[in-house]
Formats: structure tokens, C-alpha cells, sequence
């Protein structure tokens, strides 16, 4: 039918065609897609400080980039709470620079409305992934989102429910002395009339194990920051 | 080791590649009339599934990935979007293989899998199982013990179909339901079973 | 050979209920189960299938008569899988969020069956309008089932119909709930089944 030196050249020229096809459209969109990848982690940490979208101003990478850019400064601070000036979260490379942390503030009509600060840790099957947001005091949480988790539906990734993520906003992480004490879930509901309340949430029944894991990343990831925050609470109760 | 163990019981009752992903379902609804040629393509499915997870593992890591072909010098070149294409040629070539060796140890299992063992090379379980790997940036080792669990999965899925139908066989089931409307019926049944497994805390 | 012949018509329409790819000829079931969780998402997968289908189907049959037949299956194989990455490549740059759910579920419709057993099947033995049809047909076809099984899903799993809520307030304060079990994976397998089971009665089609 067909010779086998006929085979070779067909094959050949079929795949360089394709490769050259697939090649100019990767190319081609490949600055797009970056952008459509950085505005999704964008929208998180957003929606963290408790921007939404709506129907006038829906969230498309355009104007994402646009309330970012008007309402969210970002810097990078290190280990012992300064910043590191000159430097922004995406110039980060992980393999290069250890001990620097991003971190976001909210900015409203001029003045520090929030900060946000990414949040990972293990949860029952895998590594969880999310924002947490702060209040100008330092001292309260503002929202709590997650953008990534492989957890049970209907158990751990309940996390992603309003429900769970809105008990969160105004509980304390820190105590009347200023120590770093974290948020807690509670087997069932918390009791306000408990002492213990100001840093606790309502616990998801059957995810003890995320439960558990979050507490503990969430506790993590806040001490990483804590130098920091010392600095703002001070600044904000003189 | 606990790590992996909760790995493998993640891939084979609580993700299950095909009560939980769709995964391979052609096969599974073909195959699953017969309970006997349903275990030989499940072991076939196991195999080649742990053979072509950590092949495909190394071939992302060390030539698709972003900065994969570093090694080479080029630390810039970023040819994942290419995954898919060259998955499934590699698999294709492993198939290959699993069908020599099965005709040289086992002719009769040969012939009673018939057009289905060239089939698992477009099996979507195969290509999944790769795809599933890099997309959880797994390592070296977790893909390993991911494939070999997906296939597993797989296979209990697919025995345990073949032996509910051979117990139908002389049910009356109506007319228009027989074939794949039953099929998807029973296996939503026991999707629901395995999702039992969901509550497991290792 | 006119452009819209009883024939042409018949590759069009005849997949859509008498030979529906996925109800009766039982292909492509892989991804009619995964991707219908919701309306939206479903309808971009049957739009990404049938651009694969009508483009792959086209490029085939142009080149039926120049492939060798060594190499026949490898040949389609590699121009299914480029036209899926380039729909996965558009989708990404300009329908981001949609492509993050479906995830690896658009490359897998490189192993959706129907694709290459409609190039094997038809589009190495004809031209390239009726496969081009042929495509479209057994697409809209797949499509249909999708969007049925997506519906009900979307509907009674979340109590919206492409996003928008259906279900009054006044029915979840009278005690109703969303049935959870739609959303997840045996819901699928359930309404999958009983719309096969609707079809065929509807279709009259004869029992296996």
C-alpha cells in the first residue's frame, strides 16, 4: 500500500505541523493564562478581606486587577517582623529566598483597612490551602478563605462553607496579654458564655482531623507573622 | 508509612478512580458481563496503571514541567501543555507490551479479552491516573503507590459489577432498562457504598 | 453531492436520538458523569467536544486517502490529542474559572471514545462535509444528554438552574433540602441511568 519510506516522510511532516501548531498557540496565550492564573490568587486573597463580586463589577481578570491594584498594597516582611523594602510577593523565589513572607494590606479611602496573610497546612488528605485576613488592630480576624484542599465533601470541605468561614470573623487570636493564642474549632457549638469564646468556632461534626489540622497551620502561619503584628497592635492601641 | 497507607486507601475506596471519578467506565460497562474476564482486565488495568504513573512521572519531571529540562540547560522551558499528547503515547507503548506478554503467558486470556486489551490504552482510567499525579504534584514514590492504588480500585469496581450481573442474570429487569441503564443504576449503589469509606481516619 | 442531502441531514440528526452516542451507541460516558455538576460547565464541555469532533473529524478525512495504514490509529490519535490541547490552551486563556473546574477532564476527552470511534468509524471512510456533519451530530448529540443529566443535577443538588436560583426560599424554610447526593458521584449514575431508561422507551429502540 503505502511504502515504508512513505510512512516515515508522512509521519514526519505530520508532526511537525502539529508541533508547530500547538507551539505558536501555546505562545500566543501563554501571557494571558499567566495573567488568568495570577488573578485567581488575587480574587482569594479578595475575597479574604471581604471583597465580593457583584453584577456591575463581576470578577474577570481585568477588573481584578483593577480593585487589586487600587485597594491592596503588598509587601513582604522577614522573620523578625520588618519589611523588606523594594521587594513584592511575586518576586518571591522560593528556592532563593527563605524567611520573607508576603503579606497584603487593605487600603480604604487611604487608611490600613486589613491585612491578608496566605494560610497551608495538612488537613485529613492533603495540603489545605487558604488566606487569612486580619483587622487594623492586629488582634481579630476579618475572614478566613480557602482556594485549594482535597478534604471530604460534607466533612473537612465544609471549611469552604459561609457558615464555617464567617464564624471567624471578629474572634480574638490573641489574648488579654498579648500572647498569640490562635482560633480554635469546638466540638459542636462554642459556648458565648464561656470565657474561652472570644477565640473559638463553631466545629464541623465528622472532620475532627481537619478540624485539628487547621487549628494547627492556622496557629503556625500566624506566628510566622507575629513579630509583625506585635508592631501593628502596638501601633494601634497608643 | 502511614502517609502512604492512607494514600492507597484514598485511591482505592474514597477516590475511586471509577466510582468517584468516572474514570474508565467504556470498558467497565463491556467488560462487566463477564465475571472472569472481568478479573483479568483489572489485574491488566493494575499493571499497567503502576507501570505508566511513575513513567510518566519522570517524563514530567525531567523533560514537561515548568524548568524540567534544566538539566539540559534550557531552565526556561515550560512544555507541560504537551502532557497529554505524550502520556498517552507512552502508555500506548506500555499497552503494547501488556498485550506481548499477556499472549505469551496466557492465550486463552488473550482471547477472551479480545479488542479490550488494545482498548486500555484510550482507558481514560490510565491517562487519569497520570494526569491526577502531576496535577497533585505527587513524588516519585506517591505516584507509585497511586497508580498501583487507582488500578486497584479499578479492579475491585469492575469484579464487584461482573458479580452483581452474573446474580442478575435471571432477574426481570424491565425490557429498556437492561445493558447500560441497570448498569448505571447498580453502580451508582455502589458509589454510595464506597462512599461509606469517606469517614475512615488513619 | 448537495450541501444539505437527505443524508447529510440524517449524519446530523440521527445521532442525536436514535443513534445518541452516549445512550445508545454507550461511548464518551466518562466525562457525561463528571463535568454535569452544574449547567455552565457542562455546556462549555459540549462545546469544547464538538469543536473537537467537527475540527478532528474534518482534518481526517481530508487526509484519509494520505495515511498509511501502519500507522492509521497513531495518526488519528495524534490529531485528536492536538486539537484537545489546543481547545484546553483556549479555554485556559479566555474561559479561566470554567476550565479550573473541569480540570483534567478536557485532556481526557482525548480518550473520550466517541471521538475516535467516530474518526475510525466514519471519517476514514467519507468525505469531509458529511464528517464535518457527522461530527456536529454526534457532538449535539453527546451534548443533549449532558445537558439533561446537568440539569436535574444542578437542579436538585443545588437548587439553581445555570447559576441562578430556582428553588423559592419559601420550599427550603418549609423544611426542604438540597439533595446533597446529586452533586457527588452516585447521583450521577443514578439520573444517567434513568435517562438511558427514558430514552430508549422514547426511542423505541430494541432491548439488548
Amino acid at each position: 500500500m503505502h511504502s515504508n519510506r512513505y510512512t516515515i516522510i508522512f509521519t514526519m511532516l505530520l508532526t511537525m505541523v502539529l508541533a508547530f501548531a500547538l507551539s505558536s498557540v501555546y505562545s500566543s496565550l501563554e501571557d494571558q493564562t499567566e495573567r488568568n492564573i495570577q488573578a485567581d490568587i488575587k480574587k482569594n486573597i479578595l475575597s479574604s478581606l471581604g471583597f465580593t463580586p457583584n453584577a456591575n463589577m463581576p470578577w474577570t481578570t481585568e477588573n481584578v486587577e483593577t480593585i487589586f491594584k487600587n485597594s491592596i498594597t503588598s509587601i513582604v516582611v522577614n522573620e523578625s517582623g520588618d519589611i523588606v523594602s523594594g521587594m513584592l510577593p511575586e518576586d518571591i523565589d522560593p528556592k532563593v529566598d527563605k524567611n520573607v513572607y508576603p503579606l497584603y494590606k487593605k487600603i480604604t479611602n487611604g487608611k490600613v483597612d486589613g491585612f491578608a496573610i496566605p494560610i497551608s497546612g495538612k488537613g485529613l488528605w492533603g495540603t489545605m490551602y487558604g488566606y487569612f485576613a486580619i483587622e487594623p488592630d492586629g488582634a481579630t480576624a476579618k475572614g478566613i478563605t480557602f482556594y485549594k484542599h482535597i478534604e471530604t465533601p460534607g466533612l473537612g470541605a465544609e471549611v469552604d462553607k459561609p457558615w464555617f468561614q464567617e464564624n471567624y470573623k471578629g474572634k480574638k487570636f490573641v489574648d488579654e496579654n498579648g500572647l498569640l493564642i490562635g482560633i480554635q474549632t469546638v466540638k459542636g457549638k462554642v459556648d458565648e458564655s464561656s470565657d474561652e469564646a472570644y477565640h473559638q468556632v463553631d466545629g464541623i461534626s465528622g472532620a475532627t482531623i481537619t478540624s485539628r489540622g487547621l487549628n494547627k497551620f492556622l496557629l503556625k502561619d500566624l506566628e510566622i507573622y507575629n513579630p509583625y503584628l506585635i508592631q501593628i497592635r502596638k501601633s494601634f492601641n497608643s | 508509612m502511614e502517609h502512604y497507607l492512607s494514600l492507597i486507601t484514598k485511591a482505592v475506596f474514597v477516590e475511586n478512580i471509577l466510582l468517584a471519578y468516572f474514570l474508565g467506565m467504556c470498558s467497565f460497562l463491556a467488560v462487566s458481563k463477564k465475571v472472569d474476564a472481568s478479573i483479568g482486565l483489572g489485574f491488566a488495568v493494575i499493571f499497567v496503571l503502576t507501570i505508566t504513573a511513575p513513567v510518566n512521572w519522570f517524563i514530567y519531571g525531567y523533560l514537561l514541567g515548568d524548568g524540567a529540562l534544566t538539566w539540559l540547560g534550557f531552565p526556561d522551558v515550560n512544555l507541560s501543555f504537551l502532557k497529554p499528547i505524550v502520556f498517552i503515547a507512552v502508555i500506548a507503548a506500555m499497552v503494547q507490551l501488556v498485550e506481548m506478554v499477556i499472549d505469551k503467558f496466557s492465550p486463552s486470556l488473550y482471547q477472551s479479552l479480545g479488542i479490550f486489551l488494545p482498548l486500555i490504552a484510550v482507558n481514560c482510567s490510565i491517562l487519569g491516573g497520570s494526569l491526577f499525579l502531576v496535577e497533585r504534584n505527587y513524588t516519585l514514590m506517591e505516584s507509585v503507590v497511586f497508580g498501583f492504588g487507582s488500578g486497584l480500585g479499578w479492579f475491585l469496581a469492575i469484579v464487584a459489577m461482573a458479580s452483581i450481573r452474573y446474580r442478575l442474570r435471571y432477574s426481570n429487569v424491565p425490557a429498556k432498562l437492561r445493558g447500560v441503564g441497570i448498569t448505571m443504576l447498580l453502580t451508582g449503589l455502589i458509589s454510595i457504598a464506597f462512599m461509606s469509606f469517606g469517614g475512615i481516619q488513619l | 453531492m448537495a450541501l444539505l442531502s437527505k443524508s447529510s441531514k440524517a449524519a446530523v440528526s440521527d445521532p442525536l436520538m436514535s443513534n445518541n452516542p452516549i445512550s445508545l451507541q454507550v461511548l464518551g460516558i466518562c466525562s457525561a458523569l463528571a463535568v454535569t455538576t452544574k449547567l455552565d460547565i457542562a455546556f462549555v464541555m459540549t462545546l469544547a467536544v464538538i469543536a473537537v469532533l467537527c475540527i478532528s473529524n474534518t482534518v481526517i478525512s481530508l487526509l484519509r486517502k494520505m495515511i498509511p495504514s501502519k500507522v492509521r490509529i497513531i495518526v488519528q490519535l495524534s490529531v485528536i490529542a492536538s486539537m484537545v490541547i489546543l481547545t484546553d490552551l483556549i479555554l485556559q486563556a479566555y474561559m479561566y474559572d470554567i476550565s479550573k473546574q473541569l480540570t483534567v477532564f478536557v485532556s481526557l476527552i482525548i480518550t473520550n471514545c466517541i471521538i475516535m470511534g467516530r474518526a475510525e468509524a466514519f471519517a476514514m471512510q467519507n468525505g469531509p462535509w458529511k464528517s464535518f456533519l457527522d461530527g456536529l451530530g454526534n457532538g449535539l448529540g453527546y451534548g443533549i444528554i449532558l445537558i439533561v443529566v446537568a440539569f436535574f443535577r444542578e437542579l436538585l443538588g443545588s437548587g439553581t438552574v445555570y447559576g441562578y436560583k430556582v428553588v423559592p426560599e419559601a420550599l427550603y424554610a418549609a423544611g426542604y433540602e438540597n439533595m446533597g447526593l446529586m452533586v457527588l458521584s452516585p447521583g450521577a449514575f443514578i439520573i444517567l441511568g434513568l435517562i438511558v431508561w427514558a430514552q430508549r422507551i422514547l426511542g423505541n429502540v430494541e432491548e439488548e
